[in-house]
């Protein structure tokens, strides 16, 4: 059978033994997921890159390890994600647990009570850019737990199994993740009405 | 209807978010700008993220071979699968033939020796001498045991001789491999993997005349 035909049970017995074509039979089915998520929680091409290519190296490392308990792509995102947690909470000079990746509110610890405004609306007005921006401002948690969810399309009780925590845990993070988003958003509309509203007075007052 | 407050609206809002709000939830939207705004907001969010699933890209190629380069540094994949795959099965048909402990750890040296002759260490240090010390120190403990082993196995020679001439050639075999992991311990002791795999052969072959031992104990 061509490799490239191998079903992916196959592939990781294969690989198991040290199979060189197994093993790009499992990057070639999953690396555009594992990429495509590392590429949403980083936002910068070259580390998504970096980053993918540790999580495939972990996860070829362990292979021999795999039994089967949970699905492999499952295990295989829980390797990514934790990879890309670890490079944040680098960056963030911080050695942090999941919980504490979160901003709770401040008053009760539970998720900020936000009611909205009906003057200002995001609808019509969220682009990739301005999307990405704010995604990219998130706590690692809220992050993986939005890209995860609203991206990838992943059920609660997956990312729970891939993020090792519980569904309501995840369902609360990405709750918490929404609003985050919505306030950013709101932050980033205000600041370039401000710009505009700047702009217009130069430009009447220039006319002048 | 019951009426709702802001309150139940956002605590129920995952429970609906992806379908129509139920009527109540509907009735307190219609009546209440401050939720209508909230909820078309997070839908907003919803739908734009969801859009980004459909322009999901192939990593560029250079991450592959990245790692495939890497993967055969640390002697983890080796080329030509379905090569190896043939030369198995025809190990496989041969060993058929002998006892099943011999098979077994027979089989486990071809598949140590098979990894470890495909490893390729990396760049050769100055203190090969240290490691050589430490290689020779991590499997002393296991060729003392090996030594007694084969002190036991010597007496079941002498007690079976038609069922130990068989032992003996698959002895031999483990011992070529030993051989071999030996010699590139002793070219490369700064390769790590080298000396597992060297340790792992000792181990295999004491666990072999073990067993050996135990089978001619039992007849």
């Amino acid at each position: 059978m061509d490799t490239d035909e191998l079903p992916e049970a196959e592939a990781i017995r294969l690989a198991q033994q040290g199979n060189a074509s197994a093993f790009e039979r499992l990057y070639r089915l999953h690396n555009r997921r594992v990429y495509s998520l590392c590429l949403r929680m980083v936002g910068n091409t070259a580390e998504a890159e970096d980053l993918t290519q540790e999580a495939f190296l972990q996860l070829f490392r362990k292979i021999a390890t795999f039994r089967g308990e949970s699905a492999f792509s499952t295990w295989l995102h829980r390797l990514a994600v934790n990879v890309v947690l670890m490079k944040l909470r680098k960056k963030s000079g911080t050695e942090t647990s999941l919980d504490e990746m979160t901003e709770p509110d401040e008053e009760s610890g539970g998720p900020r009570r936000d009611f909205g405004t009906p003057d200002l609306r995001l609808s019509g007005s969220i682009d990739r850019v301005n999307l990405q921006r704010a995604v990219e401002q998130l706590p690692p948690g809220y992050k993986a737990v939005f890209v995860l969810h609203d991206v990838q399309g992943y059920e609660h009780n997956e990312i729970a199994e891939i993020m090792q925590c519980s569904i309501g845990n995840s369902k609360s993070q990405l709750h918490k993740a929404r609003m985050r988003l919505r306030e950013l958003l709101h932050e980033a509309m205000r600041d370039k009405a401000r710009e505009d509203r700047k702009a217009a007075s130069a430009e009447s007052g220039g006319e002048d | 209807m019951a009426t709702i407050t802001c309150k139940d609206v956002l605590d129920r809002l995952d429970s609906w978010m992806g379908d129509d709000p139920p009527s109540d939830v509907q009735a307190h939207l219609h009546n209440c700008p401050n939720c209508r705004s909230l909820v078309d907001d997070l839908k907003a969010i919803r739908r734009e993220a969801s859009s980004w699933r459909a322009e999901e890209i192939e990593a560029p190629s250079r991450i592959w071979t990245s790692l495939k380069s890497q993967l055969e540094q640390e002697g983890l994949i080796h080329e030509n699968g379905r090569a190896d795959a043939a030369k198995t099965a025809w190990f496989g048909g041969w060993l058929a033939e002998l006892p099943r402990p011999a098979l077994a750890g027979a089989y486990l040296a071809l598949l140590i020796a098979g990894a470890f002759a495909l490893s390729r260490p990396a760049n050769k240090q100055a203190n090969e001498a240290r490691w050589l010390a430490a290689s020779e120190d991590s499997t002393l403990p296991l060729r003392a045991q090996l030594t007694a082993e084969q002190d036991s196995f010597a007496s079941f020679n002498n007690e079976n001789p038609a069922v130990a001439a068989s032992l003996n050639k698959n002895l031999a075999i483990v011992d070529n491999y030993i051989a071999l992991c030996e010699k590139s311990v002793q070219e490369e002791p700064q390769n790590e993997v080298a000396r597992d795999y060297l340790y792992e052969a000792y181990r295999q072959k004491a666990d072999l005349l073990a067993q050996m031992t135990e089978r001619g104990e039992n007849r």
